[in-house]
């Protein structure tokens, strides 16, 4: 039931869009959507930005790695570093990005079709979705001129689901990617520079889908569907 | 390999390689072009990064050290390999790495006398006959029996009337596996080498045998047949990849002992008749005497040697001439084939030990029954003899003496006796030694007990069995059979083993290096 109800979305989303670029970007994903999960393409991002409100935040930088056929094609990883209005700010301290770095950096317009053309037809992952997205739905929005919703497989909604089966209460930092990453032998990774960071929630999503497919086909909408 | 923890096996589930974080695999078949046949197993999951066949290409021909290290990495894997897999040898390697070179040859002219009497010498099967330096046949043991006795014919017989004509030959760059398969389409142990109508060697089955793996029998075999003390070293320095082969073949520690022991007998043996060979026959009886990891058939790597001379009777001052030469040479050779002087001076090589029948049995009555400082080294190594080459009977005659003083009660004996020499007790009889332990304090009184019960226990069942045997005019001996007891005395009895088993676990504790 749920797939079909993701694929309405996105057929809704695609129907409803005004700008040629996002509908041929949502229409693109729904080709993908019912595939099994080791035979579609995925890409894993993860974003650096100024602070956590997606209101007021900006994106600093942006990494993805393309998955295909349950590999991790690092040889197309990307990163891109993206100019901000006014200073990276106390967020430097977490991210270490500092506003001289930005000096060669791109505009958020550029980056956002950069961003378009590497993932389309590719579904979204990402470790705790929901920011990311968001981030990602405003600063489109601005450049598209309309509104946008985006859709991403979230490895700690995944982890959640998973742990819960398991456990009745969830200790606080057990979601963190780093800890859910050594609860499948993952090795301990950088944190907090945006390709690292989707790195390991790429390689996290793999171990996880190992974990649960268990020879069985999973597919996209299913882990779409995990909120 | 990032992280994770992989297996690979061969085609025949044989264990090549364990990997680890920082390993890698697949390189194999990138750096041969030859297809993957080894297989991954994956004991825990991990992280592998996967490099392309071009990219690796590309990043070796770009770097040398990269190159470099995946060539190391190659030719280690190979060497593991070769440990396992044997057989591939016959697949690569050629005739010329395994043949007999200078094979014996002899003219077409000369009579089959001649040729059994060249091939007595050499110790070998076969003679290639030649004709003006040209191979015209072969002469094997098979055709002296086949075509010459078998048909009544004596030695006079011109060797071209029974050699095989025209045999099969391969050239010396032929596979060895082109070797087997001509030998076993024909049914045939020998095939000759021959370069340009010219023989340059002999190949037999026994050759490729060899090839195959260092087998013991053959390395044997091989020093049974060699003439010379350098050859024999030469021979000897198979044992090395003996062991290895061993070792890689999983074999039981005992069994690899045992192995090893027979090689070295055959060595000793070997070496012992080639320096008689020099010296001439032995003045009198002898029988040399094997002692320490010789002789419980334990050796490892690097043992070292631990013998004795056994003689008949007292020697005079010539025999005694004659066993200081036989006994010196043969402890150098041993020396030379890997296996060291011994530095307790424990060698047949040392009048010490070189002694008669008569001195033998005196050493070891005097080891049994009075403490000597050294008594305990001793015990640990004479104790354990074996005789190598020789005249058994000797050697029986010495074993029957040594056991009859110390079967029975030797084991309490021997735990009472390491106690008092370490206390520096002087009394000798095992009883009294208990007692004086226990007053000393260096064993528990509980322990002393029992064991001084054990040991009576075990004496009294000894004499009475001994007893029963007079009575039922049966020979005397130190035997029990456990049938002839009650279940209650057997019970006893084996409590009574059980109190002399873990006295012994104490000593071991206590004396670890010494017992």
């Amino acid at each position: 039931m749920i797939p079909q109800l993701l694929k309405s979305q996105l057929c809704w989303r695609a129907f409803r869009c005004r700008s040629e670029v996002m509908r041929r970007y949502h229409r693109e994903l729904m080709a993908v959507i019912s595939q099994d999960i080791s035979q579609s393409k995925l890409i894993a991002l993860d974003l650096e930005m100024t602070g956590l409100n997606p209101n007021h935040d900006q994106i600093l930088s942006i990494g993805l790695i393309p998955i295909e056929n349950n590999l991790l094609l690092l040889d197309k990883a990307e990163q891109k570093l993206i100019k901000v209005d006014g200073g990276v700010g106390q967020s430097a301290a977490i991210h270490g990005i500092l506003d001289k770095h930005l000096q060669d950096a791109i505009d958020i317009e550029e980056a956002i079709s950069w961003f378009l053309e590497k993932t389309l037809g590719k579904v979204l992952v990402a470790h705790h979705a929901p920011l990311d997205i968001n981030f990602l739905q405003n600063a489109m929005s601005k450049t598209v001129g309309e509104p946008v919703k985006l859709c991403a497989i979230d490895t700690l909604a995944v982890e959640r689901r998973r742990l819960l089966r398991k456990h009745d209460v969830l200790k606080e930092g057990s979601l963190r990617l780093g800890a859910c990453r050594t609860r499948y032998g993952l090795p301990v990774y950088a944190a907090h520079n945006a390709l690292v960071d989707a790195l390991a929630c790429g390689e996290l999503l793999l171990a996880q889908t190992a974990a649960i497919g268990q020879g069985e086909s999973l597919t996209v909408a299913e882990l779409l569907a995990i909120k | 390999m990032r992280s994770g923890a992989f297996e690979v096996r061969d085609d025949d589930g044989e264990l090549i390689d364990r990997l680890g974080e920082g390993d890698y695999f697949g390189f194999l078949s990138l750096l041969s072009g030859e297809k993957v046949c080894n297989r991954v197993q994956i004991l825990e999951d991990g992280l592998v990064y996967h490099l392309d066949p071009d990219t690796f290409n590309y990043l070796r021909g770009e770097n040398r050290h990269f190159d470099r290290f995946f060539n190391r990495a190659f030719a280690k894997r190979l060497r593991h390999q070769g440990r396992f897999k044997a057989k591939e040898l016959a697949t690569t390697s050629r005739v010329s790495t395994l043949m007999s070179k200078h094979p014996l040859v002899i003219d077409s002219s000369s009579t089959v006398g001649e040729a059994a009497q060249q091939m007595r010498l050499v110790r070998v099967s076969s003679v290639l006959v030649i004709d003006n330096h040209q191979l015209v046949g072969i002469l094997t043991d098979r055709d002296l029996r086949n075509r010459v006795l078998a048909e009544g014919l004596d030695g006079h017989l011109p060797v071209h009337q029974a050699m095989t004509t025209r045999p099969k030959t391969l050239t010396s760059s032929s596979l060895v596996f082109e070797a087997m398969l001509l030998m076993s389409e024909h049914s045939i142990n020998h095939l000759p080498i021959v370069d340009e109508g010219k023989p340059i060697g002999i190949i037999t089955s026994t050759d490729i045998l060899r090839g195959q793996s260092s087998q013991p029998l053959l390395l044997i075999s091989e020093i049974e047949r060699q003439d010379t003390v350098e050859s024999l070293i030469r021979v000897s320095k198979q044992i090395p990849l003996l062991l290895q082969n061993l070792i890689s073949a999983d074999a039981r520690a005992e069994e690899i002992g045992r192995v090893l022991t027979s090689v070295t007998d055959a060595l000793t043996r070997r070496l012992i008749m080639l320096n008689q060979q020099l010296l001439g026959e032995a003045p009198m009886a002898f029988c040399w005497l094997a002692f320490g990891s010789q002789g419980r058939q334990d050796q490892a790597a690097c043992s070292g040697q631990d013998n004795g001379l056994l003689l008949a009777h007292a020697p005079d001052e010539a025999a005694e001439a004659y066993f200081e030469a036989l006994s010196k040479s043969v402890c150098a050779g041993l020396d030379l084939c890997g296996y060291v002087y011994c530095p307790g001076e424990i060698m047949a090589q040392n009048p010490q030990w070189r002694l008669t029948l008569k001195q033998w049995q005196h050493k070891f009555e005097t080891w049994v029954n009075t403490p000597e400082p050294k008594a305990l080294m001793h015990a640990s190594i004479f104790f354990d003899m074996r005789p190598v080459y020789g005249t058994r009977s000797l050697f029986n005659d010495l074993q029957d003496t040594v056991l009859a003083n110390t079967k029975g009660n030797a084991l309490i004996n021997d735990i009472a006796r390491v106690y008092a020499l370490s206390a520096g007790i002087k009394e000798v009889n095992t009883a009294k030694r208990i007692r004086q332990l226990m007053e000393l304090n260096i064993i528990n009184r509980k322990d002393g007990l029992n064991l001084a019960d054990a040991h009576e226990f075990i004496a009294h069942m000894r004499l009475s069995n001994q007893g029963y045997q007079d009575k039922h005019s049966q020979e005397i001996t130190n035997y029990l059979k456990p049938q002839h007891l009650s279940s209650l005395v057997r019970h006893q009895l084996k409590d009574a083993f059980k109190v002399v088993h873990d006295a012994q676990s104490g000593i071991k504790l206590k004396f670890t290096r010494s017992f």
